[in-house]
């Protein structure tokens, strides 16, 4: 109990720095703080394929975009200009109040859970075997957009072919 | 007295060794008649600083030890003045280190760059943690060890980063912007070919995976997956993968010291480069273990009456073979350019590593014998075949052009 009420409070105070800071790098790399953080929640609370897979997919993959795209672009002075704009804290409470509605009105509907690790999670067979029978569909449309997004960052990245006749 | 049940076997038995220390402390906790849960607690502290230690130890080992062996491919003595046969070598060029300033640049990040050098080192010690050393010791012994090994890695990729930012200057941006496309560029053809070896054994723990091993073929064959159709395929694209996960020769772009100095790491200096040393090779020793672990049988013996040698001794053996092709390789090829780097993988190791998995179900559905040899052949023969056609029909008679370096 002890341990997920402190990792909670480190999350949270992690990504209300992700969200104040004006770096976009600084901002990137709380958000990466932000998601390990998450993926270790999940493995104290005994979740563990669900942790690492967090830890593997978010901190390996969205984090190492996100900070790759700041890389080889330069944003830091849009960025400051927008971060410095008055009425951009009113913006996102109205962004952010919707949200949050809905995520307690689905936490009300579910009624009362007890915090900290449960004895014995799925083991790994069950979730492989409930992932690829009853929740295929989904599976099988993921691996669709996934697949269509593959071919759309093919065709963007590819060379275009110098015209003929000119030099390159 | 109720903490002895704890150790099991002789202390002498050689099989137990790795695990002498943990056990040593446990024994002693208990009989001081500590909490069972605090006994085993430090016991594990332990058994960390354990793998931590030998892992450092070997690492001090390999950087003489690769000196003197490219050495003597270059014709070369190599470093012979500290000690008998310079054996003190990496004690003189830890005292250097140590001793040398620590130099941060006045545009860097102080709390970033100090941050990089200490991220780096973790992973490649966690990832080890999960490695099966021994028949009897598997440091920390998980059902989702290899997801884990892989999953730490990323921390290697936003370490990569956060050096390159932090220092405030080209060079590391540049090598970073370099480390992490090549590290997520040959990520993939990593993964892809550690799945067949999940896909047989139907596993994800370490252990679970060498023991599936264990059988002989005709007696005197051991049944470790590089003696199959896909594993065979899947080792070799592992083995290439790992040169460049691991940021070795002839893929050690990042740090190419005639095109970038030496990459993240050119604002570092004194004990923090260092860091980023020792982390490579861990890293280094990392992935080698897993290579070991998944297609060479991990601890098993190589013959069935070699079965008396203790089993960690034959994975430290592997290792060290694996770790000496590495050298090898290394002493022998020159660096590739960036897009040559880049076009291998995305081209060639990704399609050869997904054709492992359809090997692997062929190898598995038509008895796991000589059949699916005779399937796989075909199987990984044609796409190759294709593959170097298109390749070869590509690159014949185009003029070499330097877009950025002319004009």
């Amino acid at each position: 109990m002890i341990p997920v009420l402190i990792l909670s409070a480190t999350i949270l105070a992690a990504a209300a720095g992700a969200v104040w800071l004006a770096r976009p790098v600084h901002a990137a790399l709380l958000l990466a703080l932000t998601l390990a953080l998450n993926a270790v929640l999940y493995l104290v609370l005994g979740a563990h394929f669900v942790g690492l897979v967090q830890f593997m997919v978010y901190v390996g993959a969205v984090a190492v975009l996100i900070v790759f795209s700041l890389m080889i672009t330069r944003t830091t002075d849009e960025v400051a200009e927008v971060a410095g704009r008055r009425g951009r804290f009113l913006l996102g409470l109205i962004c952010a109040l919707p949200v949050m509605a809905v995520l307690s009105a689905m936490r009300m509907g579910a009624g009362p859970v007890s915090i900290g690790p449960s004895p014995s999670g799925p083991s790994l067979k069950e979730t492989g075997q409930t992932l690829f029978t009853s929740h295929a569909p989904a599976v099988l449309a993921v691996a669709v957009l996934l697949t269509a997004v593959m071919i759309g960052a093919a065709l963007l990245a590819r060379e275009d072919k110098p015209e003929p006749g000119k030099p390159e | 007295m109720k903490g002895m049940a704890l150790i099991e076997g002789p202390w002498w038995s050689l099989e137990l060794l790795p695990r002498l220390p943990q056990r040593m402390v446990e024994g002693i906790l208990s009989l001081l008649g500590l909490p069972d849960g605090l006994v085993h607690f430090t016991g594990l502290l332990v058994a960390a600083g354990t793998v931590t230690g030998v892992f450092l130890g070997l690492f001090a080992l390999l950087s003489l030890i690769e000196r003197k062996v490219l050495a003597r491919i270059q014709n070369r003595i190599g470093p012979n003045r500290a000690g008998w046969f310079g054996i003190l070598q990496p004690v003189a060029d830890g005292i250097k280190m140590l001793t040398k300033e620590d130099i941060v640049p006045a545009k860097a990040e102080w709390f970033l760059h100090l941050l990089a050098p200490v991220m780096i080192v973790l992973p490649s010690i966690l990832a080890l943690s999960v490695i099966p050393i021994g028949r009897e010791w598997t440091p920390v012994s998980l059902e989702l060890g290899l997801l884990l090994f892989f999953a730490v890695g990323a921390l290697t990729e936003l370490s990569v980063f956060i050096a390159g930012w932090a220092s405030g200057s080209k060079f590391p941006m540049l090598g970073a912007l370099r480390a992490i496309a090549q590290m997520v560029s040959y990520e993939l053809p990593l993964i892809l070919s550690a799945l067949g070896v999940v896909m047989v054994t139907g596993s994800l723990s370490l252990p679970d995976i060498v023991r599936h091993q264990g059988d002989w073929h005709l007696g005197f064959i051991p049944a470790w997956n590089l003696f199959t159709p896909w594993g065979l395929v899947g080792g070799i694209v592992f083995f290439i993968a790992a040169i460049a996960e691991a940021n070795r020769c002839p893929f050690d772009l990042p740090e190419g010291e005639s095109e970038i100095v030496a990459g993240h790491m050119t604002e570092y200096s004194g004990f923090k480069y260092a860091l980023f040393f020792i982390g490579e090779y861990l890293g280094l020793f990392a992935i080698s273990s897993l290579g070991v672990t998944l297609f060479l049988g991990g601890w098993q013996a190589p013959l069935p009456w070699l079965g008396f040698i203790p089993s960690w001794c034959w994975f430290f053996g592997k290792l060290a073979l694996v770790i000496f092709l590495f050298l090898w390789i290394r002493g022998t090829y020159p660096r590739v350019r960036i897009d040559q780097l880049m076009r291998f993988a995305w081209f060639c190791l990704i399609p050869i590593a997904l054709l492992t998995l359809p090997a692997a179900a062929l190898w598995h559905y038509t008895g796991r014998g000589w059949l699916g040899w005779l399937v796989s052949l075909p199987l990984f023969f044609v796409p190759w075949l294709i593959l170097t056609m298109v390749f070869n029909k590509r690159l014949a008679g185009t003029r070499r052009t330097y877009r950025f370096a002319e004009s």
